[in-house]
């Protein structure tokens, strides 16, 4: 499939589950989305498990100046005040627009887990068509263990009371999905 | 606590409550006509029918080795810091996950969403050893406050309504919730369980997959709280059914292809997890998940050699055999299951639950085919369920009386006709002249089933008829024999007489071989399956299909059973297998023979436009795989086809199921002819004289102006010479 194809339906199938998908040029683009997004719900903290250095920086003065609070590790510590977890994802499935996310590391899980909104990163070049491109990868994963492997497709739902479609129930109750095409260099 | 009825009284009983819910019935009714759709939708582009015999191939040769698996499971999973157990039962699995417990000082537990922990009724013991036990899958904890059991494997809680759930949470939150509001509602649960998850010791979890080669776990779920469960407490216990075992992940890669899809009808669930090993968990001493793992046989290595039964355990717990089952529709998964429910329930109730809460529920199957048609694994449930209710009989030694006259009489084909044509002599005070109805029905029938008016028998049976009618064609394009059964022959000959007049129109030879008797499907449903070979076997002689081109059947249900059926019935017998082997090959329905061999053309028909509905019989749509002759047929005929909702839903005729469980055949039946009577059609048009039976009894019992007629009596009516 077309590189172009794969993005636009990643997007697509993403947003039939209920995430909002953007694309973002950078990095940059990436702060300054999750630390908007924050402040438009009137959160306070963000999580950044796995952030790199250079971009957890920028974040911290992102959110300084918008009276927000990076939440440090270890994550437990502050796990009923985790508003926007924002991490990568390792890879996306653009066959059901699913995330895919290595979670051995414990923060990271939690993060993804007990916030109110998820906001992930993916290079527009890590998204496969369906979920058996990934084998060779899951499989490699798998035989090193320990290991917690995270497929998350659109934000946490259930239908469990008269079959009505309910959006957040024990998971994010928002999942946006940021593609980043790096501009050509 | 699930108390299934273990004798018919008690059970008929249930019946008639859950008849009673109204909200029950819209419910499931609203989900089966949603469901359709979606699932439609959500394989689109994919090759089903390849995917499902991949998967149902590699789970049978997943279950010759499970033993194996088991061993390379656990050698992988321990060297990655997990603790791998085998339960011998139930209760066995139970004592070693409240050990875990006591080992490490837990009191509190959380649980995702495990059918296995149902099985074991792993809650009621925890709790009887006093730990603290929450379900955090909205549904499961639901039907825990409410002290009950599931209604289905995959929406646990679709039998209550908003207004019961937001009274339930009125009651638990002590604050008032709005009875309409279902989003407020789960963001109850969301905000009432949240603390628990993060109070918990120990998080209780199923799986969907066990992967032997990595020792990995496959979890699939949409809350998120399966997440939760195995991450926050500092122990997770998965419990995990021994047929979970796959060899590797490209197996349980196609699992999940298929299973949220089957279920609901949905892409992919919100989650899935695979965890290999004991992570890292800040909230254990040694700062690594405390991970045990507790596979759980209870039967199933036993089940997985068993050369009939052992493809129940392909099962992948998607639930969609409830979906489409029209019983299910009706009275809902508390009265047609025990833990287990639904087709599958039926079944393996008798294997882990035994053979007293299999007793009653086994019986309420219609054999409609819808289950094992929308199976993604290809498990025969039908064929299984009378397979559990024979064993059920003969594990009891006293067969109910009908069976054994039903044997003694239908192993004699002279017998059984005499008694047949003495019974027609007999019915003449109840016949009331012209209709051809019973006014009164005989007194060994009850009220319950006045729902729909019976035909008499035929004053003479097709066979008596056939000697004076057969036609001679010179120069005959085909040879044909006809294959009757009961219905035909002895009520409704005229859909026999229909045929032959558009055979000889069309110069095709019709034989009728004297020697045929009933199909012997009616023993099948009775479980009576020596009395079924033994019938099929004199069937096969007298048929005789090697001297004709084909061997045509009006009765779908008679066709299917000939078709496959026999091959089945008589597998032990390889002298029959050349024959068997000719009958299948020749053997068409009517509809199929006359569109694909015969090529009738339009304008051999009197282009009337009557409007007719099409009612698609379960043994022609679903057990000869016909859909588009029929319809194709009525349109060439000169009858305008009027779509109508749910054709291929059964009717609720069944054969005997109709006079077993009377009260559920006549609610099903009613909706039936409600959707007809939506279309406006003048006439109700089928293929299998069994329908006929059922909607034209229904019919006249409401009075109504529309029609019933067999495919053959319409087509011929139409023949512009005739």
């Amino acid at each position: 499939m077309e590189h172009h194809e794969l993005i636009h339906r990643m997007k697509e199938k993403a947003g039939l589950v209920q995430a909002v998908v953007s694309t973002a040029g950078d990095m940059a683009d990436v702060l300054r989305y999750a630390v908007e997004a924050t402040l438009r719900q009137n959160g306070k903290t963000i999580a950044a498990p796995g952030l790199d250095p250079e971009s957890r920086q920028k974040l911290e003065t992102l959110c300084s100046n918008a009276g927000l609070t990076v939440l440090n590790a270890p994550l437990r510590a502050h796990q009923s005040q985790i508003h926007t977890a924002l991490t990568g994802a390792d890879w996306a499935i653009a066959e059901t627009g699913t995330l895919v996310l290595d979670s051995s590391s414990e923060d990271l899980r939690i993060a993804t887990m007990l916030s109110e909104t998820h906001v992930a990163w993916i290079p527009a070049t890590r998204i496969l068509p369906d979920a058996t491109d990934l084998s060779t990868y899951l499989i490699e994963k798998m035989k090193s263990p320990p290991g917690y492997m995270s497929f998350i497709t659109g934000a946490s739902r259930t239908a469990d009371i008269e079959r009505v479609l309910a959006i957040g129930v024990h998971g994010p109750q928002e999942l946006h999905i940021l593609i980043v095409e790096e501009n050509p260099s | 606590m699930i108390q299934t009825a273990q004798d018919m009284k008690t059970y008929k009983a249930r019946i008639k409550t859950a008849l009673g819910n109204q909200f029950l019935r819209t419910a499931l009714d609203n989900f089966a006509s949603a469901y359709k759709v979606s699932r439609a939708k959500a394989f689109e582009g994919i090759d089903l029918d390849a995917l499902k015999d991949q998967i149902a191939e590699g789970k049978d040769q997943a279950l010759t080795q499970l033993e194996s698996l088991f061993h390379q499971f656990k050698a992988r999973a321990e060297a990655a810091g997990a603790i791998v157990h085998l339960a011998a039962t139930a209760q066995q699995a139970n004592e070693i996950i409240a050990k875990i417990g006591r080992d490490n000082g837990v009191k509190t537990i959380v649980k995702s969403k495990s059918m296995t922990a149902e099985e074991t009724h792993l809650n009621d013991h925890l709790e009887a050893v006093g730990f603290n036990v929450t379900e955090t899958d909205l549904g499961e904890w639901i039907i825990q406050l409410r002290h009950e059991g599931p209604s289905h494997m995959v929406m646990p809680a679709i039998h209550l309504s908003r207004q019961q759930v937001g009274t339930l949470f009125g009651d638990v939150t002590k604050k008032p919730v709005d009875l309409e509001d279902i989003d407020l509602m789960v963001k109850v649960a969301r905000k009432e369980l949240r603390p628990v998850f993060l109070a918990a010791d120990m998080g209780v979890s199923g799986a969907n997959m066990a992967i032997a080669e990595t020792g990995t776990l496959g979890i699939i779920s949409n809350e998120g709280n399966a997440r939760l469960t195995t991450t926050l407490p500092r122990v997770h216990v998965a419990l995990v059914g021994l047929e979970k075992l796959v060899p590797d992940l490209s197996a349980a890669l196609r699992i999940i292809k298929v299973l949220p899809k089957n279920a609901t009808g949905q892409a992919l669930t919100s989650y899935v997890t695979w965890i290999t090993g004991a992570v890292e968990c800040a909230a254990s001493a040694t700062g690594k998940k405390i991970l045990h793992i507790v596979f759980l046989d209870n039967g199933r290595l036993e089940l997985a050699r068993d050369p009939v039964f052992s493809e129940a355990l392909r099962c992948i717990r998607c639930g969609a055999c409830s979906n489409v089952c029209p019983v299910y529709g009706k009275v809902g998964g508390h009265t047609l299951g025990h833990v287990y429910i639904g087709a599958i329930g039926l079944i393996l109730t008798y294997f882990y639950h035994g053979k007293d809460n299999a007793r009653a529920i086994v019986r309420n199957c219609l054999n409609c085919q819808a289950c094992k048609s929308v199976c993604p694994v290809n498990i025969d449930l039908p064929y299984l369920i009378k397979k559990v209710y024979a064993n059920i009989l003969k594990d009891e030694g006293a067969k109910p009386a009908k069976n054994t006259v039903l044997s003694a009489v239908m192993k004699n084909r002279r017998l059984f006709h005499t008694l047949l044509k003495m019974a027609s002599t007999l019915q003449k005070p109840l016949v009331q002249k012209d209709a051809g109805v019973l006014r009164h029905l005989p007194f060994i029938f009850g009220k319950a089933h006045d729902f729909r008016t019976l035909p008499a028998l035929a004053e003479k049976p097709f066979r008596d008829l056939w000697p004076d009618i057969r036609p001679q064609i010179r120069n005959p394009a085909y040879r044909v024999a006809l294959f009757g059964g009961c219905v035909v022959d002895f009520v409704s000959p005229e859909q026999a007489l229909s045929l032959v007049r558009l055979l000889s129109a069309y110069n095709v030879q019709m034989e009728y071989p004297m020697g045929q008797s009933c199909c012997g499907l009616p023993a099948m449903m009775m479980a009576e399956e020596e009395t079924a070979a033994e019938v099929a076997a004199q069937n096969l002689e007298v048929l005789d299909s090697e001297h004709y081109d084909y061997i045509i059947v009006l009765c779908a249900s008679c066709g299917s059973h000939l078709k496959e059926g026999y091959a089945r019935l008589l597998a032990d017998k390889p002298e029959l297998a050349e024959k068997l082997r000719i009958l299948h090959d020749k053997l068409i329905d009517f509809s199929s023979f006359m569109v694909n061999i015969l090529k009738i053309a339009p304008g051999d028909f009197i282009q009337n436009q009557t409007r007719v509905a099409y009612h698609s019989p379960c043994h022609l749509c679903r057990g000869l795989g016909v859909t588009r002759e029929p319809r194709e047929l009525l349109q060439t005929a000169g009858l305008y086809y009027a779509p109508c909702k749910d054709e291929d839903v059964c009717c609720g005729f069944g054969g005997s199921y109709s006079l077993e469980f009377p009260e559920i055949s006549s609610e099903i039946l009613r909706q039936k002819l409600d959707h007809v009577e939506n279309t406006g059609a003048e006439v109700l048009v089928t293929d299998c004289p069994g329908c006929v039976l059922q909607l034209r009894g229904g019919m006249d019992k409401r009075n109504s102006r529309i029609q019933v007629r067999h495919i053959s009596e319409v087509v011929a009516d139409n023949m512009k010479n005739p």
